[in-house]
């Protein structure tokens, strides 16, 4: 039967509705703007804003997989990028990189820590997180940007690092991939993807199957802060510049990708590729206002429009496919 | 048929959530190759005292050992590789995971492609599929399909056909044959009576005394957190035991001293 084949496709592949919707916006983007919206320079444009916010999101939908959120993602973004660029004036862009993502990773850790040794709502810690991290950028930069010399960016690690391009795509695009290639492999394929999405589905089952739910939750958040810092450096590694605001609502928007992507916000169930394409989706959307004059400010109007209608769409195309 | 020395022997365990105490004083051995009854009235501690025995609480208070040893950290993890396998009632089945996924979940078998150890799906697959046969599951249900999609007697199935194949020393059944029909009943006990004869120790939480008289070769009766009759289903009739509940366990001491 037809119907019964799609209602298990939908059940299956959480990703299938903001396929949908990345495809028609593209169509009325395209159709509408007249060619200044779909050109090359301005898709590359999508892609490298994808690809920063894309790692970030991909962290934050790990999180969200075990039941659990984190919206300091947007501090750590700005810290590692901070970071980065203040090192890689002094050491290779290599080693600021490892040490901007050993901070993400410390980030994580100390989230992850205080959410599963003392029970307290992951949604608290991270928004003390949040603030802490993002009060220390502000601290740290004394209100100034400060910015990496031209003659500085050509290293290769640099390049490598978001700093230059491939193909004209910005090189982070490649870090992406990666970045979904590895993760998918170890969600669908490995013991950890089994462990992470079954601590998210019931903690209390997995825990009586003997999985170490905390030790789980811990690694997605160690995962995250790391994700989220690399994130930052590509887009410091981009700009060449960075100030205390960087990665500033970054978070909503990784979750709103999450949630658009198809990610249960209750846990269990996640689509890496799903939250990618809400990444792009929002990048778009982004860049069509931009490209169509109408004031950025608007942009966080429409984002918590769409967000708020996709979520209730997506609820209402599961109980389709879940009804008889 | 049973063995010299206790596999589990539990002593002087007390066991409080905050200030209510779960556990009292509980003293009690499980040998190899019995099949032991716990019952009680609901709240009694039962299922308290087993989630002690495979790891989910650490008791205030007491001592557990198992096969000589003193356990000293309590976590599920530990108690599965001890070879502890146990049936919940409501928990053990991860509803957004296939059946495959959960019959294998915190042991899963794998395969190293490059050194890189992936699951082996299909092993899952093979496998879960002919265990969670003989247990009774359609035929158009396939170990890929969501565990949310099966009904209450399936998902005891599959439940019970994972303790059955990973069946190391202890199998325990807490209320197993809850929601299933009366054929799936009999089926689990019969099995239950098979794990015994293999040798290893079965123990069974019913609230139903004269279901578990019959297949048990000794019953335990809890109330309030405290053991209040520990004997043999040959020295007391299920009418007699009954009794012990009704009268909170004050016969049974009587007959102990005798």
């Amino acid at each position: 039967m037809p119907a019964a084949n799609l209602k298990n496709l939908v059940r299956r592949h959480a990703e299938l509705g903001i396929i949908l919707i990345a495809v028609l916006l593209i169509f009325a983007f395209s159709v509408s703007s007249g060619g200044v919206w779909a050109n090359f320079y301005n898709i590359s444009t999508i892609v490298q804003v994808t690809a920063t916010l894309g790692l970030m999101t991909l962290g934050v939908a790990l999180v969200i997989a075990t039941g659990e959120i984190d919206i300091s993602v947007g501090s750590t973004f700005g810290i590692a990028s901070l970071v980065y660029l203040w090192l890689s004036l002094r050491i290779d862009p290599a080693f600021a990189m490892l040490a901007a993502v050993a901070i993400g990773i410390l980030i994580g850790w100390f989230n992850g820590m205080l959410v599963t040794k003392t029970g307290t709502p992951s949604l608290i810690v991270t928004l003390g997180s949040l603030m802490i991290f993002r009060g220390l950028a502000i601290a740290l930069t004394s209100g100034f940007a400060f910015s990496i010399p031209y003659k500085a960016r050509n290293g290769l690690s640099y390049v490598i690092l978001g700093g230059g391009e491939i193909f004209g795509l910005n090189t982070a695009i490649i870090w992406l991939v990666l970045a979904l290639i590895v993760l998918t492999m170890m969600l669908k394929y490995m013991r950890w993807g089994n462990r992470l999405l079954a601590t998210g589905g019931s903690s209390e089952s997995a825990l009586s199957r003997g999985v170490r739910t905390d030790r789980v939750k811990l690694s997605a958040f160690v995962l995250c802060g790391a994700l989220a810092a690399f994130g930052g450096v590509l887009e410091a590694g981009k700009l060449g510049s960075a100030d205390g605001s960087m990665g500033r609502l970054m978070e909503l928007q990784a979750i709103a990708a999450c949630v658009l992507g198809g990610c249960l916000l209750a846990g269990g169930r996640i689509s890496l590729a799903g939250a990618l394409v809400g990444t792009f989706v929002l990048s778009s959307i982004q860049s069509y206002l931009v490209v169509m004059g109408v004031r950025p400010q608007w942009f966080i109007l429409l984002l918590g429009i769409i967000v708020v209608l996709a979520a209730w769409g997506d609820r209402l195309l599961r109980q389709w496919a879940l009804s008889r | 048929m049973t063995a010299q020395h206790p596999l589990i022997q539990v002593n002087n365990l007390d066991l409080f959530f905050g200030q209510f105490r779960a556990l009292n004083n509980v003293s009690v051995d499980f040998k190899s190759g019995e099949l032991v009854g716990l019952v009680g009235d609901n709240g009694a501690g039962k299922t308290t005292l087993i989630r002690v025995l495979c790891g989910i609480h650490a008791p205030t208070r007491g001592e557990v050992y198992f096969d000589g040893q003193r356990v000293v950290e309590f976590h599920p993890k530990l108690a599965i590789d001890q070879g502890i396998e146990t049936i919940q009632q409501s928990v053990g089945l991860c509803d957004n995971l296939s059946i495959a996924r959960n019959f294998y979940l915190g042991r899963e078998p794998v395969k190293r492609i490059l050194g890189i150890p992936f699951l082996d799906f299909r092993k899952m697959r093979d496998i879960s599929a002919r265990v969670i046969r003989e247990f009774g599951l359609r035929e158009n249900v396939s170990p890929d399909d969501e565990v949310e999609r099966l009904s209450g007697g399936e998902r005891q199935s599959v439940k019970i056909g994972r303790a059955v194949e990973f069946k190391n020393r202890v199998v325990i059944m807490d209320e197993p044959t809850n929601h299933l029909s009366v054929r799936e009943r009999e089926h689990v006990n019969e099995l239950a009576l098979q794990l015994r004869s293999q040798g290893l120790l079965v123990i069974y939480i019913t609230h139903d005394i004269f279901q578990v008289h019959k297949l048990a070769d000794r019953i335990v009766i809890m109330e309030n957190g405290e053991k209040i009759a520990d004997a043999s289903t040959d020295s007391m009739t299920a009418e007699e035991l009954e009794e012990v509940i009704r009268q909170g366990g004050r016969v049974v001491e009587k007959r102990e001293k005798k």
